[in-house]
């Protein structure tokens, strides 16, 4: 399934600098026909470069770009079957909804009617049918939004770069045009390049997240491989909320890795690299996966701790807990506010399944 | 600030607007006045001067010449001016002050300086003194005008909308005519106006570039040597209600640079 | 000029059964044109070379050319070049400057007069500006703004003729004083340095004005009033708050207005007279009366021209800023 044909976009070996900063390392990746792909990270990660190079608005200093089997490195954007959603749009003021959209068209040199043709399909694919000769300027913020898309999609580009589009929405719209969008994208079969700094846009929307980092891939995986087996401390930290416990390696069997943690023998999992004997390592613990039991539960990774905080937030309480001893440290953890209540004792055992630790790699 | 202070502001803007508009109140009205001889008091009123003006057929000549290098002048100072403001505006580059500096150059020099510096370049490169050469010296004059106005609007244009222009198909020149030139209309109406303006009002350029042919202002100017006669209120009225109309339409349009999305 | 109508101005030539191409699309799709675009922009660097070409050009032949060739002029003994006399190089004409009362007493009125007329159009612009900028409220301020602006597209010559009107002896002022006995005969306004004054004043408050109200506008109230809660009287406000704020706006207006005011040539012709004749009319002088004297000329010019922007430079730097920025 995944052969040298279904590659739609092969970004082989790029590196871009600005000045001495180097804003994308030797980036290698491939692009699926048809894939949602989310490059995902802090501003000044490189994910807005490399959409850029894409793009054909920066050129790579090392590597190529290989657009459907056709080098594109160093062609401008007008020759390139790539078009972009800009992060505001960029709907061109002084031409209606139906002008913008037929912009790209009347250029590529399509006559008037299949202009007309096309447009009127896309009006009624994006629900925009009675806002072809509006301003943009008398519309909302998601109309707008499809408008942008519409006028990129009309071109029927190879790959469709998608620049924070849903930053200029309120939190409220972000939520609907999210399930909007990947519903387009579903129905529209494109490949759809799309760049946040937002984990849960990135999470909800992607086939697979790319996650950036001083212009290195840190982990590229599903949404799911991101958030339970993050193989990075900057993915378990980034993506989602996590405890880190830090130790040393004991020992490795074939399913587990044993961990001294600071006199205390617990049991996790790597993902992606293994480590060796003696190796200092952090690791991941998510909240939700920390079980909280009023006695001693006859489970591996059993601890004894200490409630120092309890926050109701309706569904779920959050508790701070102090693990005594020679840990010290406090973990975080969910539960389910009506198993909250019954821990009437701030004293209470924690305990996690071995495959839920991950140790990370540093 | 306390009352008095408020008060005292208040007059002297009041006194400032009079001090601006009497003058050329009184001017309007001598022109109405039915007697050769300028000055007060004016004892009998006539519109005979205003039917003298429009007969006359040097007046009129004069009038259409000054009109020619006026829009000749404009259209040249706005293709230049916008090219130089699209150059300046958004690059950067060493020495770019300096280029803007030099840019800049011919708007603050004064005026007879550049005339007589204009006259004698003219010489060097052979146009003969007249239209040719005054529509030179409006343009060099006014091209910072342009370029600054230019600029100023260019600068609040989204960088995406070229880029987004140049990603649905269109080449630099393309996306500069469909997408930046439109965006830019209301200032190059503006700055447009400013340059007819600047260029129908110019003496001091004309009269040392001009040939035999007057422009308007150098005959007004010849007419006041040989005498002052309601005549030259009748003309000079004529030539006070068209700027006035052209600047409050160039007011109009730079307005909605400031509205401009 | 193109603009977005053209597109649906069909332009492009029939095609496809289905209609035709738009102008644009049909030009791009042009096989000369896309060979021509490519050469022109095939890096970033040619397209800045492009772009960079024609206001380059411009600079060098407009802006720059006139004034090195004043100033070479200025430098032969003959010009414009007679047929069979090959002219010379020489200083006569830059020291001829300095050995006539003749030439240098109007080139230091002028820039006498210049400054002085600089300082009182600041002195009277200051507090209309101030008006504007503080006390009118912000959604009249255009209004009250463009008032002021109508007088100022009126021409040079217009405006001066309409001071002459105002202060002839038979003039509006005279006529007002006469009627109010308080004079008997004519005060003679005209042809003096007052009349001048008031002549350009009067065509140059605008440039003053502008960038004053500019600079005084951005000031925020909250400045004020936060001085005047730290016990700061009026006085005190204007000198430690205002006055400093507004330093930019002053040093603008006044460059601009000396600059112009230096150069007006018909005004000084027609509202001044013998007793305050300016460089200007020296100059011209040896351009226009019979017997062109143009390399005397040329020499006075670009000595004029050195003065002016030395002083302008001298009182950037006592002002405390750069040269950039002059205009609006």
């Amino acid at each position: 399934m995944t052969g040298e044909t279904d590659t739609i976009v092969h970004i082989d070996n790029v590196t871009k600098r600005f000045g001495s900063v180097v804003a994308v390392d030797r980036l290698d990746m491939r692009i699926m026909a048809g894939e949602f792909v989310t490059f995902l990270g802090p501003s000044g990660c490189g994910k807005s470069t490399t959409l850029r190079m894409l793009g054909g608005f920066e050129t790579p200093d090392e590597g190529r770009i290989v657009l459907d089997g056709v080098d594109v490195t160093r062609k401008p954007p007008n020759r390139r079957d790539v078009n972009m959603v800009f992060q505001d749009y960029a709907l061109f003021p002084h031409m209606t909804v139906g002008q913008n959209i037929a912009f790209g068209l009347e250029l590529k040199g399509e006559p008037r009617d299949e202009i007309d043709r096309r447009m009127g399909e896309l009006l009624d694919f994006l629900q925009l049918s009675g806002f072809r000769d509006r301003s943009p300027d008398q519309l909302s913020g998601g109309q707008r939004q499809r408008v942008a898309l519409a006028r990129a999609l009309a071109p029927d580009p190879k790959l469709l770069l998608l620049d924070e589009p849903l930053g200029a929405l309120d939190a409220k719209l972000r939520g609907q045009v999210q399930i909007e969008l990947k519903d387009i994208q579903k129905r529209t079969g494109k490949t759809f390049f799309f760049v946040t700094h937002d984990q849960e846009e990135a999470l909800t929307m992607s086939d697979r997240v790319v996650v950036m980092n001083a212009g290195r891939v840190e982990q590229a995986g599903t949404p799911e491989d991101l958030y339970f087996r993050p193989e990075s401390r900057f993915v378990a930290e980034f993506i989602g909320e996590t405890n880190l416990i830090e130790g040393t390696v004991r020992g490795i069997d074939k399913d587990t890795i044993a961990i001294d943690w600071n006199g205390t023998d617990v049991r996790g999992v790597a993902h992606g690299h293994q480590p060796c004997e003696g190796d200092t390592v952090t690791a991941s613990l998510r909240l939700e996966n920390v079980m909280c039991h009023p006695r001693k539960p006859a489970r591996m990774n059993a601890i004894e701790g200490r409630i120092v905080s309890k926050l109701f937030k309706g569904s779920r309480t959050s508790l701070d807990i102090r693990i005594g001893g020679h840990q010290n440290t406090v973990i975080h953890a969910y539960m389910d506010a009506g198993n909250a209540a019954q821990v009437a004792d701030d004293r209470l055992w924690i305990s996690w399944e071995p495959e839920r630790l991950t140790v990370l790699r540093d | 600030m306390t009352r008095h202070t408020r008060i005292v502001m208040s007059v002297v803007y009041w006194a400032f607007v009079i001090y601006l508009f009497v003058p050329l109140a009184l001017m309007v009205t001598m022109g109405f006045k039915d007697s050769k001889f300028i000055g007060f008091p004016i004892r009998a009123w006539t519109f005979d001067w205003y039917a003298t003006v429009m007969q006359d057929t040097q007046v009129l000549a004069v009038f259409g010449y000054s009109m020619a290098i006026a829009v000749s002048t404009t259209v040249l100072s706005l293709i230049i001016g916008t090219w130089m403001a699209t150059f300046l505006g958004p690059n950067m580059f060493r020495g770019k002050a300096i280029v803007f500096a030099l840019a800049c150059l011919p708007a603050v020099i004064p005026g007879i300086i550049s005339a007589i510096a204009l006259r004698i370049f003219a010489r060097l490169i052979d146009i003969e003194p007249g239209m040719l050469a005054i529509i030179l010296g409006h343009t060099v004059h006014n091209v910072p005008f342009v370029a600054l106005v230019v600029m100023a609007r260019l600068s609040t244009q989204p960088k995406s909308h070229i880029e987004a222009a140049r990603d649905l198909g269109a080449d630099s020149i393309v996306a500069f005519f469909r997408v930046t030139l439109p965006y830019l209309k209301p200032a190059l109406i503006g700055a447009g106006i400013f340059c007819m303006l600047l260029s129908f009002d110019d003496f001091v350029r004309a009269f040392f570039l001009g040939g035999y042919q007057p422009t308007l202002p150098v005959l007004i100017f010849a007419k006041l040597r040989s005498g002052m006669s309601p005549e030259i209120n009748a003309i000079s009225t004529i030539v006070l209600i068209m700027t006035a109309i052209l600047g409050l339409w160039a007011e109009r349009s730079m307005r909605r640079l400031n509205k401009g999305s | 000029m193109a603009h977005a109508e053209s597109d649906t101005a069909d332009l492009g030539k029939a095609s496809a059964p289905g209609g035709r191409m738009n102008f644009w699309g049909a030009l791009l799709q042009n096989g000369a044109y896309q060979t021509l675009s490519n050469t022109l922009f095939k890096t970033q660097r040619r397209q800045f070379v492009m772009l960079a070409s024609l206001p380059l050009l411009w600079i060098v032949f407009a802006n720059l050319g006139p004034i090195v060739e004043m100033f070479w002029i200025g430098f032969l003994d003959s010009y414009p070049p007679k047929v069979g006399y090959e002219p010379k190089l020489t200083f006569a004409n830059w020291a001829a400057f300095f050995q006539d009362r003749v030439f240098i007493v109007p080139f230091f009125r002028t820039l006498a007069f210049s400054l002085i007329f600089t300082v009182i159009t600041l002195l009277i612009t200051y507090p209309v500006a101030y008006f504007l900028a503080k006390h009118v409220k912000r959604k009249n301020q255009l209004l009250f703004l463009l008032l002021l602006l109508i007088p100022f597209w009126v021409g040079e010559i217009v405006r001066t003729y309409a001071i002459m009107i105002l202060l002839g002896n038979n003039g509006a002022v005279n006529l007002v004083l006469k009627s109010l006995g308080l004079i008997d005969r004519p005060i003679p306004f005209m042809y003096t340095g007052f009349s001048l004054g008031v002549g350009i004043i009067y065509l140059t408050a605008l440039y003053m004005l502008l960038p004053l109200y500019s600079a005084l506008e951005k000031i925020p109230d909250n400045y004020l009033e936060a001085a005047a809660d730290l016990g700061a009287g009026a006085w005190t406000r204007f000198r430690r708050i205002t006055l400093p704020l507004s330093k930019e706006g002053i040093a603008s207006g006044c460059t601009l207005v000396f600059l112009i005011s230096t150069g007006y040539y018909a005004t000084p012709v027609l509202l001044g007279g013998p007793r305050s004749t300016v460089f200007a009319e020296t100059i011209a002088g040896f351009f226009h009366v019979a017997g062109d004297q143009w390399p005397m000329g040329a020499a006075f010019s670009s000595i004029m021209l050195i003065a002016t922007l030395a002083a302008t430079g001298i009182f950037l730097k006592l002002m405390g800023r750069g040269g950039k920025g002059m205009i609006r």
